[in-house]
């Protein structure tokens, strides 16, 4: 009888924190204070039966009533404060465990354990938080952001970003550890000065809030200028609700006023005037000039269109043509070296233009001539066989006789989805077109194997629905159709039980 | 292209004649082996690169070549002189440099 009221509470606690985590206005704040309140409340109810058991020498029983009412109101708390910044991991992991956030109480263990390693990494905490993530059958969230977290304790920040947003595409959803995945996502965006990418994750609300992202995403929104940026009073509001409060304090100053609408330094493109040559020049010195400040600086979509512009005039200008045929006829140059002296140097300056694109993953020129034409060409041909060639070896992992772990199936499929995104926004619709089907049957292929030989249900699912959205946009019937059928399968996750 | 082009190799503008060629092939490389700091570097639009004997008797053995004397002129006539080409700046420094690290998120 007298644990009902704790119970009721202990639930109407939780439905606070889940209530919170939906939203992104002031009802962020009022189940903040509701959760507090029954926080602060179950807290005391705890320590005093705990004191009172103590009292009595029951300590046995002291000990367990502390586990069960006053663990799970502090756990998380004690998780951030204490373990975390003394990289005590296992520590983090069994108390982690014992806060029970929900129905699968090890995934918070095993991300708290990753977080606190990332304070103090050492060899031998990874690899003993690795042995726990890997027992854990099929993969799920939890054991990307782990892997995510890994990868940042080593200093390797592009793969832990890749395998944090990754994560949105996993069906199993632990809220508790996604907060803390949406939190490092915003902490890092803080870092690299992307307000822009920041506040788009709060307008699409992509990861549950806590009180430290739900600030930073508020500065975001302020500093780029957002028509949904939080007013003054409530940035300091939402800064008094997050944690580190000395630290963020620059931050809300800098954000307070807003500045005016502007992209980040980052993120600007095509602002650089990358055309040095002055405009009365002939067109080959002026196409030289563009191609070296296209070289030595940030290459944009902006700088290739200009830089292969000038070459297709250049190369298409009549004087160009003429001076070369002077100078061949006065070095005595053998018959037909204009021609071959203009096809070299588109050649060079394709090979080049190319390689550069390639690295910054740019689109292929709007120019035809003889640069834009061969460009494009080059461009997506190479494109879609370094695609191929990737899908190709993707699907040889499953009959190379190797049993690979989830994880590892994992961080290939990203690999390769990121490599397939980045060629189709750079190529356009055409190349997605071309790319799709060799994409779609490795991918049906390798989503069924999993599935079916390997009973990782998140993992094929998450390919499923890859293939379906990418069938959505090129506009495959069939591959529509069987991607519904895929999706629409039930996934088992960790959370059902 | 730019960075080994034999103009620029041997310092010459391209109107230079072949005797010209020659004589400056056979200073720069006298003045190699005798190891004077001032050979050893050379200007492109790109910037100063280093030269060594066989960069030199490359750009010499390319010249007396009538197509690819045409093929050097071609880049070296019209591309800008080196003081010229502005170097983009340098992409800025992240502005909240160790703020990951400091909200407790790592090294």
């Amino acid at each position: 009888m007298y644990a009902l009221p704790v119970i009721l509470l202990g639930r109407l606690h939780r439905y606070a924190i889940d209530a919170r985590r939906k939203n992104r206005t002031w009802h962020y704040f009022a189940w903040s204070a509701v959760a507090a309140l029954i926080a602060t409340i179950l807290f005391a109810l705890g320590t005093a039966v705990v004191a009172l058991f103590v009292y009595v020498k029951l300590w046995w029983l002291a000990g367990l009533v502390a586990g069960v009412l006053v663990l799970p109101i502090v756990g998380p708390t004690l998780v951030r404060h204490v373990l975390v910044p003394f990289g005590a991991y296992r520590l983090a992991y069994y108390l982690g465990w014992a806060s029970r956030p929900g129905k699968d109480p090890t995934a918070y263990g095993l991300v708290a354990a990753a977080w606190a390693l990332t304070t103090r990494p050492t060899g031998t905490g990874e690899v003993w938080i690795t042995r726990k993530r890997d027992v854990r059958i099929p993969l799920g969230d939890a054991e990307v952001i782990t892997t995510a977290l890994l990868a940042a304790s080593r200093g390797d920040l592009a793969t832990a970003r890749l395998l944090m947003r990754s994560v949105l595409m996993v069906v199993e959803d632990h809220p508790m550890v996604r907060e803390l995945a949406g939190e490092w996502v915003a902490c890092d965006a803080v870092e690299r000065g992307a307000w822009s990418e920041l506040a788009d994750d709060a307008t699409c609300a992509r990861w549950p809030a806590t009180p430290l992202t739900y600030f930073l995403e508020g500065v975001a929104a302020r500093r780029i200028g957002a028509p949904n940026a939080p007013s003054a009073r409530e940035l300091w509001a939402r800064w008094l609700l997050a944690p580190k409060r000395r630290i963020t304090a620059e931050l809300r100053e800098a954000a307070i006023p807003p500045t005016p609408a502007r992209p980040s330094a980052s993120e600007a493109q095509g602002s650089d005037p990358i055309d040095t040559a002055p405009s009365e020049r002939a067109p080959l010195p002026r196409a030289i000039a563009a191609h070296l400040a296209f070289s030595a600086g940030s290459a944009s979509e902006l700088s290739l269109d200009t830089t292969v512009r000038a070459w297709d005039a250049a190369l298409s200008d009549g004087a160009t043509h003429s001076w070369l045929a002077r100078r061949a006829l006065e070095l005595d140059a053998p018959l037909g070296a204009v021609d071959r002296a203009l096809r070299e140097v588109a050649a060079v300056v394709t090979a080049d233009l190319a390689r550069i694109a390639d690295a910054a993953q740019l689109g292929s020129p709007a120019s035809h001539g003889p640069i834009g034409d061969a460009l494009g060409r080059r461009l997506r041909h190479g494109r879609l066989d370094s695609l191929e060639a990737g899908f190709t070896r993707w699907l040889q992992r499953r009959h190379d006789g190797e049993d690979h772990a989830a994880i590892d199936e994992w961080r290939e499929f990203i690999a390769l989805q990121s490599a397939y995104l980045a060629a189709v926004t750079a190529g356009g619709t055409d190349l997605r077109r071309l790319a799709f089907p060799h994409a779609y049957s490795t991918g049906t292929s390798m989503a069924a194997w999993l599935w079916n030989a390997r009973s990782e249900y998140a993992l094929s699912h998450a390919i499923s629905k890859w293939l379906l959205d990418e069938a959505l946009a090129v506009g495959d019937a069939e591959a529509i159709e069987l991607g519904h059928r895929n999706v629409g399968l039930y996934v088992p996750t960790r959370n059902d039980k | 292209m730019l960075e080994d082009n034999p103009f620029f190799v041997l310092g010459l503008a391209t109107d230079a004649s072949r005797i010209e060629l020659e004589r400056e092939a056979q200073k720069l490389l006298g003045m190699l082996e005798l190891g004077f700091v001032d050979a050893k570097t050379y200007l492109t639009p790109l910037g100063p690169r280093s030269r060594t004997p066989e960069l030199v008797r490359a750009a010499v053995a390319a010249l007396r070549d009538p197509y690819r004397r045409l093929i050097a002129e071609l880049w070296a006539r019209h591309a800008p002189p080196a003081a010229s080409v502005e170097v983009a700046a340098a992409e800025p420094e992240p502005s909240h440099n160790g703020i990951r690290r400091a909200l407790g998120w790592g090294v």
